[in-house]
């Protein structure tokens, strides 16, 4: 076992527990109309437990594969990770500068042009103007978008969004790499780079963790996969193995449909 | 574990994140991480407003026409009201004037407070996605609305000389020197209204209808404003009329803009009093919503 100096993230205990409600949003209205009854509005109130007493640590270097079902917490984990949202209980620890690709385009606006949106999304990541023009041509150059790069963002295609989102991303020089789903909308020209660049950046030993529901995906790229289900942690080890059990257990199995980014 | 530092610094190489109540998160990093990406929150307002077609010749007409066309609509309700035959002539336009100027003044801290109380609600995406000092979400509302704000005053000048010159009777006073202290009172309005774009923000996010209510709430708050009229209107109905005047954060800091404009040095009493509600604003509303922004995420 590797010394905790070299740990990137470590989760302890995790949970992360919230509030919903059923009805549509929360108004004045609402409040003021239903202040007289309590059981209506207990009613409505849903607790979910979106991450229940998870552990892990993950070692600098590695790729992390986390799969599971729908609604099992994965998304909420990354972004517990990312520090957006805090947990009820336990505690996260990260070590060094993150990144996330939790959806595509934060930040982005889609009446303005890439090359506009490029600043807009540096910015929003937390890159300062010097920083900014460092990247600026790697990033263009990346996304590999032509003439498209001074056009509105409207008018782009899904693939041609996510490509220029993940380009921003990656070029973000992170310890950590959060990536949600995202590798799924290139082509697979691009598909290829993105690979080789996060290659690139596990050669630095940066660390990347990654929600997928490509199985392949994991397999090819990850060193460790983790499972999850209903907010707990299942399973964690080599990438074949446990996206085999998985599969298992969701009762699939191993044809190509389940494998591939769909 | 104990090597590891416990901060949540966003800028320091290590996070912790661990569970919060209801508190404040450490101060120091949060206005260090904020002063960081305050670029962030001035191009993030250019985006909205060139997106929303203001950087074109008509959005910019619009943006100061609208407060325009409202000050000659009250001007007109005003004269009416008052009984036409006491504001011909300059008294007329000199009370046009500082309707004039004082919609324009007011409509920067209205659209500060209204565009903040959507901010976080509108940037839903980006709270989800990003972690950044959410309170940059509010201060982008501001900058729009200064932005917004900022050609009303050539626009005004322009106004005032077209009536001073052709002005016979003298009643419309020269501008005086005490104009040099129109910065100064930017800045204390600027800052009452990031306070209480900060308190409609974090309201909206519990109270999704907030922005609705705060319609009504601006319309009135306008009327015991001393925009349509002189502070001193209010000050002669005695100890009720003191209250709504020094108890309304907008009300002797809008005067004093009011003021400057025509000739007068404000008097220190207003400026004493603007202050502590420029502070009272930016202490509550700064407190409101970032002991609450971390709950932002799950809420939204």
């Amino acid at each position: 076992m590797q010394s905790d100096s070299d740990l990137a993230i470590r989760i302890e205990n995790l949970w992360i527990r919230y509030r919903t409600t059923v009805e549509a949003a929360p108004t004045l209205k609402s409040t003021i109309i239903g202040l007289g009854r309590k059981e209506t509005r207990k009613r409505q109130i849903r607790i979910v437990e979106a991450v229940q007493g998870f552990n892990l640590d993950i070692h600098n270097g590695s790729v992390i594969g986390v799969i599971g079902a729908n609604g099992a917490g994965k998304s909420t984990l990354l972004r517990a990770i990312a520090g957006i949202l805090p947990p009820t209980e336990g505690r996260i620890t990260v070590n060094g500068r993150v990144s996330t690709l939790l959806a595509l385009g934060v930040g982005f606006n889609g009446m303005l042009s890439g090359r506009e949106n490029i600043v807009l999304g540096c910015l929003a990541a937390g890159l300062t103007r010097e920083q900014i023009a460092q990247r600026y041509e790697v990033i263009t150059e990346f996304a590999d978008l032509g003439d498209f790069i001074d056009m509105p963002m409207r008018t782009y295609s899904s693939g041609m969004y996510s490509r220029l989102a993940f380009s921003v991303s990656i070029h973000m020089d992170p310890d950590i790499l959060l990536i949600d789903e995202a590798l799924s909308t290139g082509d697979a020209k691009f598909k290829e780079r993105s690979f080789a660049k996060m290659e690139e950046l596990v050669a630095q030993a940066r660390t990347i963790v990654i929600v997928s529901h490509a199985l392949g995906t994991v397999r090819d790229l990850c060193t460790e996969a983790v499972w999850m289900d209903k907010g707990r942690l299942i399973e964690r080890g080599e990438p074949g193995e446990i996206t085999d059990a998985y599969l298992r257990f969701v009762n699939v199995a191993a044809r190509p449909t389940a494998l591939e980014d769909v | 574990m104990e090597h590891v530092r416990n901060t949540s610094d966003f800028v320091d190489e290590v996070h912790v994140y661990e569970p919060h109540k209801a508190s404040l998160p450490p101060l120091g990093p949060y206005l260090k991480e904020f002063w960081r990406r305050r670029r962030f929150a001035y191009e993030m307002s250019r985006s909205t407003q060139k997106a929303s077609n203001f950087e074109t010749a008509l959005g910019t007409v619009w943006v100061v026409l609208n407060p325009l066309m409202l000050a000659l609509v009250y001007y007109v309700l005003i004269t009416i009201l008052s009984g036409s035959a006491s504001s011909k002539g300059a008294t007329g336009e000199l009370n046009l004037l500082h309707i004039v100027v004082g919609i324009f003044t007011w409509y920067y801290a209205q659209n500060a407070m209204s565009l903040g109380a959507v901010s976080v609600t509108m940037g839903g995406k980006l709270i989800l996605n990003q972690a950044f000092p959410r309170a940059l979400l509010p201060f982008s509302s501001v900058i729009s609305a200064f932005i917004m704000y900022l050609p009303s005053i050539p626009v005004f000048l322009v106004i005032y000389l077209g009536f001073y010159l052709t002005d016979s009777s003298n009643t419309i006073p020269p501008l005086s020197a005490s104009l040099v202290l129109l910065p100064v009172y930017l800045v204390i309005l600027t800052v009452t209204s990031f306070g209480l774009a900060m308190v409609f923000g974090t309201m909206t996010v519990y109270f999704r209808d907030t922005s609705r209510f705060l319609g009504y709430l601006l319309r009135i708050w306008l009327y015991v404003t001393p925009v349509l009229y002189l502070p001193s209107k209010l000050l002669h109905h005695g100890l009720k009329g003191e209250i709504l005047f020094y108890g309304n954060p907008l009300g002797t800091v809008i005067g004093s803009i009011t003021a400057l404009w025509e000739g007068q040095w404000p008097s220190v009493t207003y400026l004493l009093v603007s202050i502590a509600w420029a502070v009272v604003s930016l202490l509550l509303g700064a407190w409101l919503f970032i002991s609450r922004e971390r709950d932002f995420a799950v809420r939204l």
